[in-house]
């Protein structure tokens, strides 16, 4: 537990560094909100007085630790549409999860038993098919992926199985028939990547000098291999997979959610880009730096979870 | 046999097994490699082409009717405005060496030296401060930073290209610092110590260079990444913005693709899927060459 606090203690100048970024970039360079607010034919006290509200009249310092302090009090206001962040955080982060959770998973799990595949028939025809079709999966945009689904599974010219876009559920099958093309698109853009980093994991666990040793002793393949080769190589796994997280929590999402018309996280948060919506950027930017501190710290205790040899000092 | 011949003759020996020799045997020994480096610059040259203006010039001219099937003039067809399509095809290739090409050059070059620099004075504020920098741009997702760094650059056409860039060159600047904690511990370089050469020399001259095989590979890589980030952010609205890009083709056949006509959406997919994959074949022939730990 202490060691717990600590450890995120030590993420706190990553979220400063992190917000200090976003601020210099969003806030201080960013767009010019004055006549955003303003009506037409704004009068020039007015104007000074706008941008008295908005603080464009301060120094760098004061601005940021002004943002600093909001983000503290985890008061982010109101978005541009007057509803307030948190309210529209609450409700776009569950569908965001329940969106992008099956693919995330089925992606890592095929990713590692392909990849244990591969690596248990090492240069036969199985592992030679299967990284082939990995950097074919690889070399596919994840675009193409997702239009060329939606026009295979949901269009009149393909199959018609699913929803073209949008997000009405109110049912398991309404859930389940919503997310199937962005499940199947996430989980085939993912699995190039995965499967190859996963094989190469293994492989290189499967060279070790104490492989070698193992099978002099005459253990069966099979056995070293479950026994030995895929328990070492679970710290790898697990970083991972949990450094995954942040980037698949926005990225994945963004484009996904942007594209099938889905209410989540992502669509608020391309919407608030288009728009220059800054209160929800700037929510957005510190929720994930503070995720990511948070994954940093779980990868650490996961680590001593998996061996013992590690020691959380 | 006087002394001067025998050390040309072991001069010869050296060349004949330089490094680079043995890497450049190796690469041509991999089949699937040399297919990808034949197909990079089978689109290079329809790049170099667009630049010197001898194909793809009529991209934006309004030449045809609405969706016209293949034909002889029109190779691709054309789209929605009856602009031919293989133009346009062809100068996006153009746009995707640009934009791959600058991106992996800066960033490969600002990660190697960053990296060198992290690496060799580790454990000190500089190193510190590298890693914090480098972390902190890890932390901020990839979209929402092109996004905002778009803004503050006001719409500049090189947002993304400067977005890429600054994301980009964490990853070679991580390896780069791992292998240079490597060999500043090396014999080669407390030799260079002592016959009083500068740090910077030190690190420019004698511990880089043996950084190549990372910034090789890590380039391709780059690249590769920049050309499929480039498509969505186009995509997105936040690519880019003047000229013709797969990612802008393909937003515009997502208009075309729900009335049924797909030549755009097929052209720009399958030029960009051959240059990606020949792209990610080479990188993989170039690790397998050079990284002399991997085991395949």
């Amino acid at each position: 537990m202490q060691y717990v606090l600590r450890k995120m203690l030590t993420g706190i100048p990553l979220i400063l560094g992190v917000t200090l970024v976003s601020f210099a970039l969003m806030v201080y360079f960013g767009p010019d909100m004055t006549y955003q607010l303003l009506g037409k034919n704004p009068t020039a006290e007015q104007i000074i007085e706008v941008r008295h509200q908005l603080g464009y009249d301060q120094s760098f310092i004061q601005r940021y630790l002004a943002y600093l302090t909001e983000l503290i009090r985890l008061d982010f206001g109101n978005s541009s549409s007057g509803e307030p962040v948190r309210s529209l955080l609450a409700k776009t982060i569950p569908v965001s999860l329940i969106l992008i959770l099956p693919g995330f998973l089925l992606g890592h799990i095929l990713g590692v038993l392909l990849a244990l595949a591969a690596a248990f028939w090492r240069g036969r025809w199985a592992d030679k098919l299967i990284m082939a079709i990995a950097v074919i999966g690889m070399s596919v945009s994840f675009l193409i992926v997702i239009i060329a689904f939606q026009i295979l599974l949901c269009s009149s010219d393909g199959l018609n199985l699913f929803p073209v876009r949008g997000w009405n559920v109110q049912s398991l099958p309404d859930y389940l028939s919503y997310i199937a093309v962005p499940t199947l698109a996430t989980t085939f853009v993912a699995l190039g990547y995965e499967t190859r980093f996963y094989r190469s994991v293994f492989v290189e666990e499967m060279t070790r000098d104490y492989v070698r040793t193992a099978r002099a002793f005459g253990l069966s393949s099979r056995r070293i291999f479950f026994r030995s080769i895929f328990k070492n190589c679970l710290i790898p796994i697990i970083t991972r997979v949990m450094f995954s997280i942040p980037q698949v929590a926005i990225g994945g999402s963004l484009l996904i959610e942007s594209y099938f018309g889905i209410p989540g996280i992502g669509k608020a948060t391309y919407e608030a880009i288009i728009t220059g919506d800054q209160p929800v950027l700037k929510a957005v930017v510190s929720l994930t730096a503070i995720l990511f501190v948070f994954v940093m710290t779980l990868n650490d205790i996961l680590y001593r979870a998996v061996d013992p040899r590690v020691s959380l000092k | 046999m006087n002394e001067f011949s025998s050390v040309a003759g072991a001069r010869a020996v050296n060349r004949r097994n330089s490094i680079w020799r043995k890497v450049l045997r190796k690469f041509l020994a991999d089949r699937t490699g040399v297919a990808g480096l034949a197909a990079v610059l089978v689109y290079f040259v329809a790049a170099l082409g667009v630049w010197c203006g001898w194909w793809g010039t009529d991209w934006a001219d309004l030449g045809g009717s609405k969706w016209e099937a293949v034909s002889a003039a029109h190779w691709f067809g054309t789209n929605i405005i009856g602009q031919d399509i293989f133009s346009r095809a062809i100068y996006a290739t153009s746009t995707a060496f640009e934009v791959g090409v600058v991106v992996a050059v800066l960033a490969t070059i600002i990660g190697g030296v960053l990296g060198a620099f992290a690496g060799f004075f580790a454990g000190s504020w500089i190193d510190e401060l590298l890693l914090w920098a480098m972390n902190v741009l890890d932390a901020i997702p990839f979209y929402l930073f092109v996004a905002a760094v778009a803004y503050s650059l006001a719409g500049s056409p090189y947002a993304m290209h400067v977005a890429m860039i600054t994301s980009f060159w964490i990853g070679t600047g991580r390896l780069v610092r791992g292998e240079v904690i490597k060999l500043r511990n090396m014999e080669y370089i407390e030799a260079a110590y002592a016959i009083g050469l500068s740090r910077f020399m030190i690190i420019f001259r004698h511990i880089l260079p043996n950084t190549s095989h990372i910034l090789l590979v890590q380039a391709s890589i780059a690249f590769v990444s920049a050309i499929k980030a480039e498509v969505i952010l186009s995509f997105l609205g936040i690519g880019i913005r003047d000229g013709m890009s797969w990612g802008l083709m393909i937003e515009e056949s997502t208009k075309e693709v729900l009335a049924g006509f797909y030549n755009n959406f097929i052209a720009a997919s399958l030029l960009m899927f051959g240059l990606v994959m020949a792209f990610n074949a080479l990188s993989d022939a170039l690790q397998d060459a050079m990284d002399p730990r991997k085991v395949a």
